[in-house]
């Protein structure tokens, strides 16, 4: 992998050469030329005698002309070129052997020519951004096993405490119930797995049908009927008639079921889910607030990130993959996806959509 | 005592799925493929099928396609583990009643089968019977003990629809989508003028109550 052929330098005597048949080139042409014009208007004629001193002398001021444009040219490219192209040789070659702390120091295009600067800032942020995707797929794997043993144990635990002879009925119903819930758990967690594995791996093209955002909200919506009367939680659904978009509904729908279904999960019984659908400017705009337990800001930059789960003392009730598939299907429909929140008062995920074109051609009377 | 028909080639899955139903009320017999499906229902009449889709030889889409060719009105859910649209549309393509996607929550598989069966009832009879009150779809009448209650014919439908899904909430565009033309250019909100109307000939009903869903659509309620 490392066997970078290093390309042949061409040695310093050879800039020498070039200099010198430049120097000797441009000394000899005006030469001509001026001594061309002098003998005309004077009428001298030169001999070969008196000329030989004068050509030896411009001959050395040749070489010695040539000398000092090497020199300055030597240094010009070691400042200018060397310098810089072996910082960036060195950190690639660094990111090569699969160390991604790799990064150029910017100090290393100082004087350098231009474009550098721009080179090394590139190369900086492909750097940053290929280790974060290297600790997020390290991190995933180690969250994928973590997450889906721990079901697993609990399951096989009960299993073996439902065997022993001197379970009550009382223990016999706790343990099958735990098996219930945490095989529920695990089934979730290979749903949402193969979900965002089947986004990630696949060339996806959108499916995109023009149809009634609203419409869509409200339906959705109405999947979680149950949830929300079972545990009292109050509905506020202010949704815009006629809001059309052009995407693909089925990748959509995937959106707002995680987000209702974290706002249900997040909220207290009492508190209040509120959704609403409003067209701004060209830009469907979607709300979905809860009174939930908020999240902390350093817990908001990474929310919609594989496994993050803000809270630990939830863990048990999703899988943290919910956001980062939110997160994906927006990414590939265009869309922009935001959260504001505040511990303890709960949050607000706003997703922004483009409209499309004809917005007015349904709902109007 | 209502006979399910249980379609999965896994024979766990379809022991724990008969025998759930058989201590649930049902009389469920379990087959681990298609042919062996055809063999009980040759013997026997059945008012529901549960089929997985992913079986060898013969698989579920198949077996439904052929069920449905004999008996348009038994009640046909899939029990699968694919979970893509494309599957499921083809299967309500076939003409399937309800989908559920594995790994299936028996409790709700026990609602979504009394729910299909009502509505296999429903559908068999054209009637919905309530204590006293009577929807007769042939007639597109609605009466209480005998006595007419005077509807139009799409307050007949709207109630209709409402009462062969309590429970479930539809939006004003489902409804609208389903009991107003395609080209009249009404605005969903006609939709609430009829839930008022529909309000006001039941006001006081003993039956049922139509609910309205937080802005987002209607539905009702058997007391």
């Amino acid at each position: 992998m490392t066997t970078m052929t290093k390309k042949k330098r061409h040695p310093a005597w050879s800039y020498f050469i070039a200099f010198f048949v430049l120097m000797s080139f441009v000394i000899t042409s005006s030469m001509l030329l001026f001594l061309n014009y002098f003998a005309e208007a004077s009428g001298v004629v030169f001999t070969r005698e008196n000329l030989f001193a004068a050509a030896l002398a411009t001959f050395g001021n040749a070489i010695f002309l040539a000398l000092i444009c090497t020199g300055v040219d030597v240094l010009r490219r070691r400042i200018m070129v060397d310098r810089p192209v072996r910082a960036v040789v060195e950190a690639a070659r660094r990111l090569m052997r699969g160390d991604f702390s790799a990064r150029i120091s910017p100090a290393a295009s100082k004087g350098a020519s231009d474009g550098f600067d721009e080179i090394i800032n590139c190369f900086n942020t492909m750097a940053s951004e290929l280790s974060g995707v290297e600790t997020l797929r390290s991190d995933f794997i180690a969250n994928v096993s973590h997450e889906l043993k721990t079901p697993l144990s609990v399951i096989q635990n009960y299993g073996r405490m439902l065997a022993a002879p001197s379970v009550t009925e009382e223990e016999r119903l706790e343990y099958a119930g735990a098996i219930t819930e945490q095989s529920r758990r695990l089934a979730d967690l290979i749903t949402n797995i193969l979900k965002l594995n089947r986004l990630e791996n696949q060339r996806i093209y959108p499916d995109a049908k023009k149809y009634d955002l609203g419409e869509q909200l409200a339906s959705c919506l109405l999947g979680f009927e149950d949830v929300w009367e079972g545990k009292g939680i109050e509905i506020a659904a202010d949704i815009d008639d006629g809001v059309l978009v052009e995407s693909d509904s089925e990748l959509l729908s995937l959106v707002w079921n995680n987000l209702f279904s974290n706002a249900f999960k997040f909220t207290e019984p009492g508190g209040r889910v509120s959704v609403s659908l409003k067209a701004e400017g060209e830009d469907a705009v979607v709300k979905v607030a809860d009174t939930g337990i908020g999240i902390p800001a350093e817990v908001g930059e990474h929310i919609f990130e594989k496994f993050y789960q803000g809270d630990t003392s939830h863990r048990t009730q999703g899988n943290g993959l919910g956001l980062a598939l939110v997160k994906r299907v927006a990414d590939i429909v265009g869309g922009e996806i935001s959260v504001e929140s505040e511990v303890g008062r709960g949050s607000t995920f706003t997703v922004k959509i483009r409209m499309a074109a004809d917005e007015k051609a349904l709902g109007d009377t | 005592m209502f006979k399910i028909l249980v379609v999965e080639d896994d024979r766990d899955l379809c022991r724990t799925v008969a025998s759930f139903l058989n201590g649930n009320g049902y009389e469920a017999v379990g087959c681990l493929g298609a042919n062996e499906a055809y063999d009980a229902m040759y013997k026997d009449t059945f008012d529901l099928i549960i089929s997985d889709i992913m079986m060898p030889e013969v698989d579920g889409y198949e077996f439904a396609k052929t069920v449905r060719a004999l008996d348009e009105n038994i009640p046909i859910l899939f029990m699968t583990a694919r979970d893509d649209f494309a599957s499921k549309q083809r299967g309500y393509r076939i003409g399937i009643d309800d989908y559920m996607v594995k790994p299936i929550d028996l409790d709700e598989l026990f609602l979504r089968i009394g729910a299909l069966l009502r509505r296999a009832k429903i559908a068999s009879s054209h009637k919905i019977e309530i204590g006293a009150l009577v929807l007769d779809m042939d007639e597109r009448t609605a009466s209480r003990g005998g006595e007419e209650i005077p509807l139009t014919a799409r307050e007949f439908n709207i109630l209709y629809k409402l009462l062969s899904y309590p429970g479930k909430t539809f939006t004003r565009m489902q409804l609208m989508d389903e009991f107003w033309d395609a080209e009249t250019n009404t605005a969903p909100r006609a939709v609430d003028v009829y839930m008022t109307k529909l309000r006001g000939k039941f006001e006081g009903a003993e039956e049922f109550e139509i609910k309205t869903v937080h802005g987002l659509g209607y539905k009702a309620v058997i007391k």
